[in-house]
């Protein structure tokens, strides 16, 4: 099994699990304690594992105009950007977030099981452009910093001021004094950051575990655990469980990644296609009543039929109910309705919301915007 | 006892399921096991069965519901259900916090007591058991 620089400290205080070909920490303590405390103050999670791939050269920008949905020459230098790898069938391959450094100059950060299929499938466009792509995910090392005192906690580790690195917007700064990128994004709903800190890795991990020790004097350290119940409380999808190439980016209700002037990129005749239709199903978020749903539980309307089926499913530590994404059948989507989830042998009494399933005044990072 | 990370009293029966029970008074109390509740890491459910219920020897008579995972409940004995904790529908994170003693699932009065009892595992084995399922998660 592959390892992250900050093994070292995840064997001996973490619970751990095999994650796409990784050894990494499922749980320090315990996942509802993990959670809560990225809802309610930091929590640090090694996310080392998910694949950095650097784009530079000089058609950097053309080249990813061509691939992405999203526009990537008119985004400015430092703004991170939620977007998709599309087939020419307008299939989902993954989504990433996209680090724009400079005009010309990118890293793109994956999902850890498809990194080798998305470099697999840009280097298969990749023809007529100048352009170098490389995977540094080995040699570098990644750590969010998620909860409503992250700054606080990140703070103590650099000299620029956080307070002018905006939501959505990243900066090649120092941590300690190994040269990193940060970017203020997450996948747990909060406020908080994702470091980068670049040639610190497998051959070299202790300025990495340095660091992580330094971030776990004021935060928690959390495992994939709480990164699962976190992103769905949040209604963030996982590749492979909640978006696959098997749903269409306006069933996924991922459309909004498509920037306005995009003329042509990969998969946007089939989308053209779509865009005229109505979906036969899209993505919602479903509370229940009593138990958990868990992927691949089957949703009824009130009349007995089947309209749809779990794709990711967890406790809230927030709700203190179970919490479920899913795809629902057109007709039967509003926000509020009531359903049922056969949950084993039982159906349970539930309802359709509109993710996040947290109150928005009370937890999430725009409570922080607000005050 | 303890094995690794995990206590095994001394007192106890095991399954392989990793239940225990505890004879009380000609009735046998019933939970899992310390390493079943670190395994499954907060628990926010447990299902319980009804009083009175019937119950086979290593027959399901509920879940244990966690965060990530869901696991069945098996009898370590047959009997018939004459108490259930009660505490656990708004508790369940006694059987994290207390497996052995406030996170007791229930209690039946056994059938067969002396000749399924065999078919059960005592602290020793029940170490050794967990030390296997230890090795051959590591050959993964």
């Amino acid at each position: 099994m592959k390892h992250t620089p900050l093994f070292g400290f995840h064997k001996g205080t973490a619970n751990l699990t095999e994650f796409a070909g990784y050894e990494m920490p499922l749980w320090y303590t315990s996942i509802s304690d993990e959670h809560l405390a990225v809802r309610n103050t930091a929590g640090i999670f090694d996310v080392s594992h998910m694949g950095r791939i650097v784009v530079e050269g000089p058609d950097s920008d053309r080249f990813l105009d061509r691939l992405l949905p999203t526009t990537a020459s008119s985004q400015p230098s430092g703004k991170s950007f939620y977007t998709l790898f599309l087939t020419e069938r307008g299939g989902i391959i993954d989504d990433l977030i996209a680090l724009k450094i400079s005009p010309n100059n990118y890293i793109l950060v994956v999902n850890a099981a498809n990194t080798e299929k998305d470099f697999d499938h840009m280097r298969a466009y990749s023809r007529g452009y100048d352009v170098r792509m490389s995977d540094t995910t080995s040699a570098s090392t990644m750590i969010a910093v998620q909860g409503p005192h992250a700054q606080d906690t990140l703070s103590t580790l650099v000299s620029i001021n956080l307070d002018g690195l905006k939501r959505f917007r990243n900066i090649a700064t120092f941590v300690r004094d190994r040269e990193a990128t940060i970017s203020r994004t997450g996948y747990t709903g909060e406020d908080g950051f994702e470091i980068i800190i670049h040639q610190v890795g497998m051959a070299n991990p202790e300025p990495a575990l340095e660091i992580w020790k330094e971030l776990a004097n004021t935060a928690t350290p959390c495992g994939l655990g709480a990164r699962d119940s976190l992103r769905i409380e949040a209604g963030y999808p996982l590749y492979g469980s909640d978006i696959t190439e098997e749903y269409s980016l306006y069933e996924a209700e991922l459309a909004w990644v498509i920037s306005n002037d995009k003329h042509e990129f990969v998969g946007k005749e089939a989308l053209d296609v779509g865009a005229g239709r109505k979906p036969e199903r899209k993505r919602r978020g479903i509370v229940l009543d009593e138990k958990i749903p868990r992927s691949g539980f089957e949703v009824y309307a009130e009349s007995a039929e089947k309209i749809g089926e779990i794709t990711s499913g967890s406790f809230s530590p927030i709700l203190r109910k179970g919490i479920g994404l899913g795809y629902l059948k057109d007709e039967d989507q509003e926000i509020g309705h009531p359903v049922r989830v056969k949950v084993r042998e039982s159906l349970v009494g539930a309802k359709i919301v509109k993710p996040p399933f947290y109150d928005e005044s009370l937890y999430g990072w725009k409570r922080l915007r607000e005050r | 006892m303890v094995a690794g990370d995990y206590e095994i009293p001394e007192d106890l029966l095991y399954s392989r399921e990793h239940e225990w029970a505890r004879r009380l008074n000609g009735r046998v109390r019933v939970g899992i096991t310390d390493y079943a509740a670190k395994t499954l890491n907060d628990v926010v459910y447990v299902s319980l069965p009804k009083l009175g219920e019937s119950l086979a020897q290593f027959t399901v008579f509920g879940t244990v519901e966690s965060i990530k995972a869901v696991s069945e409940l098996y009898s370590p004995f047959s009997g018939i259900i004459v108490k259930l904790n009660e505490e656990l529908n708004s508790h369940p994170e006694l059987v994290n916090k207390s497996p052995y003693v406030e996170g007791w699932i229930l209690e039946l009065k056994p059938s067969d007591y002396q000749s399924e009892r065999s078919a059960l595992l005592g602290p020793a084995d029940y170490a050794k058991h967990l030390a296997t399922i230890a090795t051959s998660t590591e050959h993964h």
